[in-house]
């Protein structure tokens, strides 16, 4: 019964009540191989479960000398400051996974399956290649235009389809009405400006070009605050 | 009284039992019933290739007619495996191919499948009726084009998410001028167009086609006459749905959508143009099935349509969908038992939509049947983890992937051990799990302590010690497949619960810090094991034993070390422990 004590962080760090082991019967025959741990878990002294390392190479120790069973771990004489692995060894895993293919993201994470990210690939790419398509035929275009949209002090960014707007003034209006739930600013759009980048990466304020041009170079879209 | 009955009578017995874990039980009863067993056991899974040899598998069960296999690790999916790592089929195609003339059935997994394999099947199999190949790769439309002229009884020809070398579209029209046995069809994920008009003969000859998943190239100018051809239809997956916004195009649509009155599952909605959905809104009252993971919809568009489908039991969707659209979800569809979220920019490194743990805590709240997740997200606290999982008992699936490793509980800036905690704590039927987050070993002693159902356990960036392993492998009872990678966890933990290697399929641990000697030592003493390290750097013995490997498989087998390694993979057998040392 008293095997989980040995082995568990000090329980005055369980912050919920549910998880006192105490509470939970243990049978050690549950588990396997664990049974000679309880042994030498019970005779540790309070001080060391503070400790829980320590506990559990004291388990290590005691599981060697009773037990046949699991003889490989007395093998292992190294003291714990060698083997355990601090952040060397972690920095080391992580520069073996990195990917050129990606910048600097961690190989297969997020955990998303190959054939999944060659799609959303195609999917960015489409992107591009549709714009001028949908400049032609911005009314019934089969291909959604997506530009991000951000907003000046809201942390959650946007992306919506300008196929779906006609006007300044109509994206302006759902663009602030989008994000003013997350402001308590004035619906009135006085208050805002909407900027844009173009095909080069300048950033410029909406409004000057006719929208056709407009919306031919638009790459994403920020909403200011003016005098606010 | 048992040895009474003729053995007859107990093969009668036996074949009402079609459970392979009953199987399994039976065989174990006495000499005379594993071999009463043996010989009318029609259906064999292996859930990894290398586990058995196919020599082996046909000398015991001479009857089989349906095989599945599984091949690759599941980290295979994310690209943890390095290409030409193995699961080749060829061998098993070739045993059986011999063993089993009347094989009708062979399912595969994450396996390197030949035309060569392809064509063996397709000569070797006389009443050869179904291919699945699940996310299979090594094989070219000419393979397929041989199953196609061949097989004259195929009913199910299923290519799920296999990458199929895509060499030409005419391999659809070697199904001979009278085939009409095909019931299902899923070329989803095909790259190039298929035959039209091969595609519309079949559809139209196959009266049971109950199965059809298109790919994107099938324009949605086609769809309608294919529906109209198969009006049976249960499951279907679009092409690309996009077309010219113009009212005769969706009249059209939506008229041939409403002949289809059995659509219970729904898949595809590539490209999707969000003014061609309403054409759907017929049959979404029926729908149970709705894979909306390719599409990119809008929340305010996805609300519309989920609140149609009221009997919805699984949803697949991308994260366009928002808090608000699945709070939408939760009020609509009580018989939800599935939900998928995907992320619509994975890579981004900023949230592109407004997708947080309020989205999650809904659904947990508002449908009750709700007990498999699999949802990605950038931000979790451990109240809304303990929320889910008092509102939902019953989960038996739960897989959490917050986007960035190592997220805290973005509230309170805590590990989310305790949320985590409370997910084993409560669903007592767990059976797999997947962590992401911030972790401790703290969150390993609650998994061991209460998960005692988990088979499938994915644990990433998490943990401190050894001792976060130890209680993995000494506490779940149940754990069949554990999966690991970039964790503080070595050689101690691993070595002590060495036994336990041996009750389940597999391990596998990358970027962790189990040593080459640990694992020469295992292989060594555990000969029922095989542990495969598997290094690009070169041979691990040209580094020190104390070196950390670069991945470890380590999985149970009768078979031996297998023949088919590359040459960054090592068997630490027996011999190479000793040659090695």
């Amino acid at each position: 019964m008293e095997l989980h004590l040995g082995l568990a962080l000090p329980t005055d760090h369980t912050p919920l009540k549910g998880f006192d082991l105490n509470n939970h019967g243990f049978d050690p025959k549950e588990a396997v191989g664990l049974e000679p741990w309880s042994h030498g878990c019970c005779l540790e002294s309070k001080d060391d479960y503070v400790k829980n390392k320590r506990s559990f190479d004291a388990a290590f120790e005691k599981i060697g000398d009773t037990k046949q069973t699991l003889p490989l771990f007395v093998w292992n004489g190294q003291p714990d400051e060698e083997d355990d692995p601090t952040g060397q060894n972690k920095e080391t895993s992580y520069n073996i996974n990195k990917n050129d293919g990606e910048g600097n993201h961690v190989v297969g994470w997020p955990p998303i399956k190959s054939w999944r990210r060659k799609l959303l690939h195609q999917h960015q790419g489409g992107q591009t290649e549709n714009i001028p398509m949908v400049a032609k035929n911005e009314r019934g275009g089969s291909n959604a235009m997506y530009v991000k949209v951000k907003m000046e002090g809201v942390a959650i960014g946007r992306k919506i389809d300008l196929r779906l707007y006609h006007s300044y003034k109509m994206l302006t209006n759902t663009l602030i009405s989008m994000f003013i739930k997350h402001q308590k600013g004035d619906k009135d759009g006085t208050h805002y400006t909407l900027a844009y980048q173009d095909k080069e990466g300048d950033w410029l304020l909406a409004g000057d070009v006719p929208w056709q041009s407009f919306i031919k170079s638009v790459q994403r879209l920020e909403v200011l605050k003016t005098g606010g | 009284m048992a040895y009474s009955f003729p053995e007859e009578v107990l093969e009668h017995v036996f074949s009402f039992i079609s459970s392979d874990k009953d199987r399994n039980a039976i065989s174990l009863v006495c000499k005379s019933w594993y071999e009463i067993e043996r010989w009318c056991r029609r259906k064999i899974f292996v859930g990894n290739c290398y586990a058995v040899s196919p020599r082996l598998v046909v000398r015991r069960f001479p009857e089989v007619r349906c095989v599945e296999l599984k091949g690759k690790p599941h980290f295979a999916d994310f690209s943890l495996v390095p290409d030409g790592w193995g699961g080749y089929v060829l061998p098993w195609i070739e045993a059986m191919a011999e063993a089993y003339p009347g094989l009708e059935e062979l399912r595969m997994k994450r396996m390197v499948v030949t035309d060569e394999g392809l064509e063996m099947i397709a000569k070797s199999f006389k009443h050869f009726r179904v291919l699945v190949l699940s996310s299979c790769e090594g094989f070219s439309t000419d393979g397929l084009a041989a199953i196609a002229a061949n097989c004259r009884d195929l009913r199910e020809l299923d290519l799920r998410e296999s990458d199929v070398d895509d060499l030409s579209g005419h391999w659809l029209s070697h199904f001979p001028e009278n085939c009409t046995s095909l019931v299902s069809l899923n070329i989803a994920c095909l790259g190039n167009e298929v035959s039209f008009s091969a595609l519309e003969r079949l559809v139209g000859q196959c009266p049971n086609l109950r199965t059809l998943r298109l790919n994107r190239t099938v324009p949605l100018d086609r769809l309608p006459n294919l529906l109209r051809h198969a009006p049976q239809l249960v499951e279907l997956g679009t092409g690309a749905y996009s077309a010219e916004l113009r009212p005769d195009v969706f009249s059209n649509l939506a008229g041939a959508f409403s002949t289809c009155k059995e659509l219970k599952s729904l898949s595809g909605f590539w490209d999707v143009v969000p003014a061609y959905i309403p054409a759907i809104y017929p049959i979404c009252s029926g729908l149970t099935s709705l894979n909306l993971s390719y599409a990119t919809i809008q929340s305010p568009d996805l609300i519309k349509l989920i609140s149609q489908c009221q009997s919805l039991q699984r949803l697949w969707v991308l994260d366009y969908i928002e808090d608000s659209g699945l709070h939408a979800l939760a009020t609509s569809c009580k018989d939800l038992q599935e939900l998928r979220v995907f992320p619509s920019e994975p890579f981004g490194a900023e949230p592109n939509v407004s997708l947080t743990e309020q989205g999650l805590v809904a659904v947990s709240e508002g449908c009750p049947k709700l007990q498999s997740v699999l949802y990605f997200c950038r931000q979790m606290s451990n109240a809304a983890l303990v929320a889910i999982a008092r509102n939902r008992p019953n989960m038996t699936c739960f897989r959490l992937c917050i986007i960035e490793p190592q997220s805290p509980d973005y509230r309170t800036l805590q590990p989310l051990d305790v949320g985590f905690g409370a997910i084993v704590e409560h669903c007592k039927d767990l059976q797999r799990l997947s962590l992401s987050g911030l972790l401790t070993d703290r969150v390993f002693e609650y998994i061991g302590t209460h998960a005692k159902k988990l088979e499938m356990l994915s644990v990433a960036f998490a943990g401190e010690s050894d001792l976060g392993l130890h209680h993995m492998l000494s506490g779940c009872e149940s754990l069949r497949k554990l999966e690991i990678r970039d964790c503080p966890f070595g050689d101690k933990a691993l070595l002590a619960n060495a036994a336990k290697l041996e009750t389940m399929r597999s391990l596998w641990m990358s970027s962790c810090s189990v040593t080459f000697g640990a694992c020469k030592l295992l292989g060594q003493k555990l000969p029922r094991l095989n542990v495969e390290v598997i290094d690009e750097r070169g041979p691990p013995d040209s580094r020190p034993d104390s070196c950390p490997v670069e991945r470890l498989y380590i999985y149970r087998t009768v078979a031996g070390p297998r023949v088919d390694t590359p040459d960054f993979v090592w068997t630490m057998d027996e011999d190479s422990a000793l040659s090695l040392s």
